[in-house]
């Protein structure tokens, strides 16, 4: 056999071999139950890392098309506040203002987002309420939301940095309740803003 | 502060010094509760989301103070002096301390928060 063609047979056969191992690795961690799924123990590091990293790079880049208000009124500000308080609170607290006790015991732990706003856009906020976190506990909210429901709670997410303990209590004294979930609002079609089938 | 706390505060710094001053830090936070554990509390209770703390992934949260060089920390929240006993006082009831301020109270047991301090008290 002629030289180069001897050094690609060598690439070939090293390439198939890994292949091979890595596939037979992979099968192994699968079925073998070496992968430990409790959310009582946490990530392996390197698992931590690459899940973690993953979810930002995945977030940045799928909500670069989302196009956020140049602006937010109090109003939804208010609004977003109630959403929050009652579907967010549990698992994200707030400023003075705990999780549930077993947000902890949640695997990867939810959390607080005092400073979210800092790490994220308006429109990559929007995108994580609405559309959920895979592999966490956060839901897609956009099933059970109006477009203007979310907005509200990134509304809300933006104010939050510059939100006092002492504001965030009498918030809670004073918001009207949230408005309901889509299912006991209107029909589904119509709020998602479909045409109704017939 | 009446003059009576200060002076049990001032004693407990002083004897707080001393044991510094007799063993390592870290087996100075061990006797008073397991750093290890309170790291595992540390990433439970998502403090990394609020505060910068150093070797924790992802503990980048820029909302509450750095928590770096923690342990040569004079003074925890602006009120209580740096000593273990304090610092766990601090964790498990942030709102009986200083009320209204943002970190809120966690529900940790005494152990958990001995933990955490000993925990902090590690951050050179």
């Amino acid at each position: 056999m002629p030289g180069p063609l001897k050094w690609l047979g060598g690439w070939v056969l090293g390439g198939l071999t890994a292949l091979v191992v890595g596939t037979a690795v992979a099968l192994w961690v699968i079925f073998s139950g070496a992968f430990d799924a409790t959310a009582s123990t946490p990530h392996l590091a390197p698992v931590a890392w690459a899940t973690h990293t993953a979810m930002i790079h995945s977030i940045r880049a799928r909500a670069a098309g989302v196009k956020a208000p140049s602006r937010f009124t109090e109003a939804q500000v208010v609004a977003g506040f109630a959403e929050y308080d009652l579907r967010c609170a549990a698992c994200h607290g707030g400023p003075g203002v705990p999780r549930a006790t077993w947000a902890a015991a949640i695997t990867p732990t939810p959390p607080y987002l005092l400073d979210a706003a800092r790490r994220w856009s308006p429109g990559e906020l929007y995108f994580i309420v609405n559309n959920g976190v895979k592999m966490t506990a956060m839901p897609a909210w956009g099933e059970v939301e109006r477009p203007d429901q979310v907005w509200d709670l990134v509304a809300f997410l933006e104010a939050l940095p510059g939100l006092s303990a002492g504001n965030y209590a009498r918030l809670r004294a004073s918001a009207a309740p949230p408005r309901p979930f889509l299912e006991g609002a209107a029909p589904p079609a119509a709020a998602h803003g479909a045409t109704p089938a017939s | 502060m009446s003059p009576r706390p200060f002076g049990a505060l001032a004693g407990a710094g002083l004897a707080a010094l001393l044991a510094l001053g007799a063993c390592s830090d870290r087996e100075h936070g061990r006797a008073f509760g397991d750093p290890d554990r309170g790291r595992i509390v540390v990433g439970r209770q998502a403090c990394g989301s609020c505060h910068v703390i150093p070797g924790l992934d992802e503990a980048d949260g820029l909302a509450g103070p750095p928590l770096t060089h923690f342990a040569h920390r004079t003074v925890v929240a602006g009120v209580l002096a740096n000593t273990p006993q304090e610092l766990a006082r601090w964790l498990k009831s942030p709102q009986a301390v200083v009320p209204g301020n943002a970190m809120p109270d966690m529900a940790l047991s005494d152990q958990e928060a001995r933990d955490v301090a000993a925990f902090l008290q590690t951050l050179r």
